[in-house]
């Protein structure tokens, strides 16, 4: 169930587009921010409120790499593996995760705190190896600094 | 964009015309010039997503897709260049990566776009390797399979379902090479089940469960006919293997439907094979039906009759006629109950549906027959749609309310109804069951009181006054009262509909719908007057194949004999019926009343293609043909005659309908003049004349809101009664294909009301009214508000219309209903 302040937010959104595709892909990360990913009844529930129907909304949600369609941990790492942060260092970084938090690519820590993807390239080769965790910048990580960075992400 | 400039080019080398704003694909096949394409419909927005159909364009060094690039004037297009040649066999190539090649086990070779086009351009190889798709074909759902390994994700199939049906059932599911055409989360495929994104999909993706495995396509002969179903008139192209029909298709272009069909036209066709056709004629003897051969069936009629005609005199004998049977069926029928019998007790169903659309329009009017326009919808700028489910009733033509919609103009949909039309509406207003009428009335007190009417057209129209002086109780906060909307979006209705534009309203009138009476459709003429609007601003169609051919052709009383309420609920009003293709004891109302009436009469003869509830109970049945085993002509909704051809032998002794009077007659020492169809025809042809020549004559007719049965403590609900989209009468039921979509009755019930009654999902629910009780399974859906319940009358085990009750002209045949869980 998308929250009071979701369903309304959407409803603004609806109201600033001429169309209710238009109005679709806004929404969905409305529900994304809420919920951290697209559950099939977040979906349905988008659908219902833009009247758009339900396979148009998954049809959409999947076409885009943005959206989840697994649930996320709480906080969520894009580490950059290509050229640049390679050669910097970034598998010494994917080999700290594993062994501290048992996270792999793709993966969910148990405890719900920490999910991994791996990016090509973040446009920070100048200063490699680099994280986005959530929607914070992290550039010229060392394996120690990675870990005191997550360890302010609880 | 102005159609009417003609633009000039050339393709290969050829000038051609063009209207402006087609694309170059459109000019070239307007002109006859084939540019190879896979997924352009000229039913949708272009999409240029297969790529076959590029063109060089002179002084362009790129290719530019024919489908989506417009034509301009002066262009030099070449379509079959050594380049383009090579890069369709690149794209080709690419198809053919993922696709299976599995041709000889497809239904669709043979006919298929993508072989055809390797055919032509492809290599036998392809240069690339790469994994087949291999996922399991999925026909778990009905009537429409899906083979995703075929798919070459064109998205046609998805467009037209959304964009062109409205429905939006399925889509593109991911992206690359992974994307999948399926519902939204793989779960088995719930929709209409037109088919239409069967016939749109130019490979083996998509295919017609029915047809799965039966031939192939060259073992078939294709022949266009008639779809047998609703007022449409669709034409539907029959495949036929061995003297059977397979499939039938839509073909783009054809027939007024150009190409579309609904479920009905598409997959019932296969009624005609049902077991419970009717093979030789009965006569019954010692209380049970036995076969006897067509002599002594016909010396039989002809000596009933007889005698009870000696024994009461001619009016003692009535005819109920079918919208079903073609025009010279209704005709001989009329004729032989007229010169042979003599009497005019001559009636059908549509006394309780489409006639009261016919009296409404000639009392505003004064004319006898008001075709509808097929394209009335697109020529609107505001639409109005009446507690109507037109894309139930009359489906291909619904979709052009769609279309009109998406073209850009107002679509309003006043229902109690969550429908197809609702959801695509630009305003859908849910007001309550049968408040139509008030709606009108309170529309036209807003328009006359602000003075939004045209005074010009309507100061020559007679009663004027009467109209206002009925218009006084319904004031916009009446009106909300009664229809459970706001006063401000009634006057903002009022308004809107007033604004300078083109406006349309439509609704139907049929037997099964509940909510609408003869006012209804008075009010909205009334409305269209006072706006100075011409008479096809009002839109009400036909309901069946030969609805307004039955009509046109005699079946109604013509000088003051017994119409069918008369005869079917006034016990003794005749003491012999001659019922033709009809079933009154599931399509009437008031089912036991009518049974009880039928039963008290001393010689019923019925004559019908299927043994059902009303032969059952017969002294006499005899066996017609059904609408493929005989040639014969319907007319449509539009007034259009349309030929429909004998495509199939008859089933057992069967006869058409036509004949039987004409043997029958000879039988009684009469000779209708007319031995075969060319000469009904004939004899017919000046009779049918559609309504459009005679002159005009408009007047106001005062439309009073006259609901029969109100809720109370006992009763507390409205039942609501009409047609769904996947069945037609109690015709479509008899069809299997059909019925593996819907099979059975249900309630619909919405799910606070459930909840509050205990009522779960697909469990039995105990229906009462005033005049009996039935047991429904319950739907739980929001497609109808609290308070109100929907039940479908097709089906004759769940005898819905044990509840109901006729109403002929002004009055709402609302029904009040309690419900429990069982
Ligand atoms: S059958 Fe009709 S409603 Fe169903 S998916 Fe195909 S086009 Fe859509
Ligand atoms: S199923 Fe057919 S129509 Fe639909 S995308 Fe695939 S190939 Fe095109
Ligand atoms: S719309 Fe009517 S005539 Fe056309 S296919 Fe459907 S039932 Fe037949
Ligand atoms: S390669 Fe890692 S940021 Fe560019
Ligand atoms: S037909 Fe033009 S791109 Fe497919």
């Amino acid at each position: 169930m998308l929250s009071e302040n979701a369903v309304k937010e959407i409803g603004l959104i609806r109201n600033k587009y001429h169309d209710a595709q238009s109005s679709l892909l806004p929404a969905l990360y409305v529900v994304q921010k809420e919920h951290g990913w697209l559950s099939p009844e977040a979906l349905k529930e988008v659908g219902e409120i833009l009247n758009v129907p339900k396979a148009e909304v998954k049809g959409v949600s999947t076409f885009y790499a943005m959206f989840r369609h697994r649930p996320i941990g709480r906080h969520l790492i894009q580490l950059c593996t290509n050229v640049a942060c390679m050669i910097m260092g970034s598998e010494s970084l994917l080999n700290i995760l594993k062994e501290r938090y048992g996270l792999e690519p793709n993966g969910t820590t148990g405890d719900g705190r920490f999910s991994l993807v791996v990016m090509e390239c973040i446009g920070a080769c100048g200063t490699a190896p680099a994280m986005l965790v959530d929607t914070d910048f992290h550039d010229n990580l060392t394996e120690e600094r990675i870990v005191n960075i997550l360890e302010k992400y609880k | 964009m102005p159609k009417d400039i003609i633009i000039e080019l050339t393709i290969n080398g050829k000038n051609i015309k063009a209207e402006q704003g087609m694309t170059i694909l459109q000019a070239a096949q307007k002109n006859g010039i084939y540019i190879p394409n896979m997924c352009y419909d000229r039913r949708l927005k272009p999409y240029g997503g297969c790529r076959l159909c590029v063109v060089e364009l002179e002084g362009q060094k790129r290719l530019f897709a024919a489908c989506s690039t417009p034509a301009e004037d002066g262009m030099i297009v070449h379509t079959e260049t050594p380049k383009l040649a090579k890069a369709r066999k690149t794209v080709l190539e690419l198809l053919l990566v993922h696709h299976p090649l599995d041709c000889p086990i497809c239904d669709k070779a043979g006919e298929c776009d993508l072989q055809d086009l390797a055919f032509k351009y492809g290599p036998s190889q392809s240069r690339f390797t790469a994994e087949r798709k291999h996922d399991p074909e999925r026909v778990d759902a009905p009537i429409v399979e899906r083979n995703p390994n075929r798919c070459i994700l064109c998205g046609k199939c998805v467009r037209v379902c959304a964009e062109h049906q409205g429905v939006g059932a399925i889509n593109l599911i991911g992206r690359g090479f992974k994307t999948k055409v399926s519902p939204a989360f793989e779960e088995t495929l719930n929709c209409e089940f037109c088919g239409q994104c069967i016939d749109a999909c130019p490979v083996g993706a998509l295919g017609a469960k029915p047809y799965r495995f039966r031939s192939r396509v060259w073992y078939m002969d294709e022949y266009e006919a008639i779809c047998p179903y609703c007022g449409c008139g669709c034409t539907t192209n029959l495949s036929l293997r061995e003297g059977r029909i397979i499939r039938a298709r839509g073909k783009d272009g054809i027939g007024i439907n150009e190409g579309n069909l609904c479920g009905k036209g598409r997959f019932g066709f296969d009624y005609i094979y049902s077991e419970n056709r009717i093979t030789t004629p009965m006569i019954k003897k010692d209380g049970k039906l036995v076969p006897v051969s067509w002599e002594e069936a016909l010396q039989y009629v002809a000596k009933r009759l007889e005698d009870i005609k000696g024994k009461y005199g001619p009016s003692a004998i009535g005819a109920i006629g079918s919208q079903r049977c073609t025009i010279e069926d209704n005709y001989m029928l009329q004729k032989f109950m007229r010169e042979v019998v003599g009497t005019d007790n001559i009636d059908s169903v549509a006394r309780f549906g489409y006639a009261k659309a016919q009296k409404a329009l000639e009392k505003a009017y004064d004319v006898d027959f008001m075709p509808i326009k097929w394209k009335a919808p697109l020529n609107a700028d505001f639409m109005l749609v009446v507690e109507s489910d037109i894309t139930s009733t009359l489906p291909v033509w619904g979709l052009n309310f769609i279309k009109a919609k998406n073209d850009g103009a107002t679509l309003v949909v006043a229902d109690v109804k969550e429908t197809k039309l609702a959801r695509n509406s630009t305003q859908w207003l849910r007001i309550k069951p049968g408040s139509g009428t008030a709606l009108l009335n309170g529309m036209m007190k807003v328009i006359i009181d602000g003075g939004l009417y045209d005074k010009d057209k309507t100061s020559a129209v007679p009663n004027f006054d009467a109209l206002t002086a009925g218009l006084k109780e319904f004031t916009p906060q009446a009106v909300s009262n009664i229809t459970g909307i706001s006063e401000d979006a009634i006057i903002s209705l009022a308004r809107s509909y007033a604004y300078p534009g083109k406006r349309l309203i439509a609704l139907t009138s049929n037997i099964s719908e509940n909510t609408k009476s003869m006012n209804t459709i008075l009010a909205a003429a009334n409305l269209a007057i006072l706006m100075g609007d011409d008479p096809d601003t009002v839109q009400v169609p036909a309901e069946f194949s030969n609805t307004a051919g039955m009509w046109m052709s005699g079946v109604r009383p013509l000088s003051g004999g017994k119409d069918v309420y008369d005869m079917l609920y006034e016990p003794g009003a005749v003491k012999a019926l001659y019922i033709m293709g009809e079933n009154p004891i599931v399509t009437f109302q008031d089912a036991a009343r009518v049974e009880k009436t039928l039963k008290g009469l001393e010689l019923l003869i019925v004559q019908d293609i299927f043994l059902k509830e009303a032969a059952r109970i017969a002294d006499v049945v005899l066996p017609a043909c059904s609408w493929a085993e005989k040639e014969g002509t319907f007319m449509s909704a539009t007034g259009n005659i349309q030929k429909t051809p004998k495509l199939v032998a008859e089933t057992g002794q069967s006869v058409p309908d036509w004949k039987i009077f004409r043997n029958l007659a000879r039988v009684m020492n009469k000779d209708l003049g007319l031995k075969d169809i060319t000469a009904i025809r004939a004899a017919i042809a000046d009779m049918i004349v559609s309504g459009e020549t005679k002159d005009i004559r408009r007047s106001f007719n005062p439309a009073s809101y006259e609901v029969m049965e109100t809720v109370s403590e006992e009763y507390p609900m409205f039942l609501v009664t009409s047609n769904i989209l996947q069945h037609s009468g109690a015709l479509s039921v008899l069809s299997k294909n059909l019925d593996s979509v819907v099979s059975d009755a249900y309630l619909q019930v919405n799910t606070k009301d459930a909840k509050k009654h205990g009522i779960h999902d697909d469990a039995f629910v105990r229906v009462k009214s005033k005049r009996g009780e039935v047991y429904l399974k319950a739907m739980l859906s929001d497609e109808v508000p609290e308070g109100t319940v929907f039940a479908p009358l097709h089906f004759a085990h769940a005898k819905v219309n044990a509840l109901t009750y006729p109403s002929l002209n002004g009055g709402l045949p609302l029904v009040a209903v309690s419900i429990e869980a069982a």
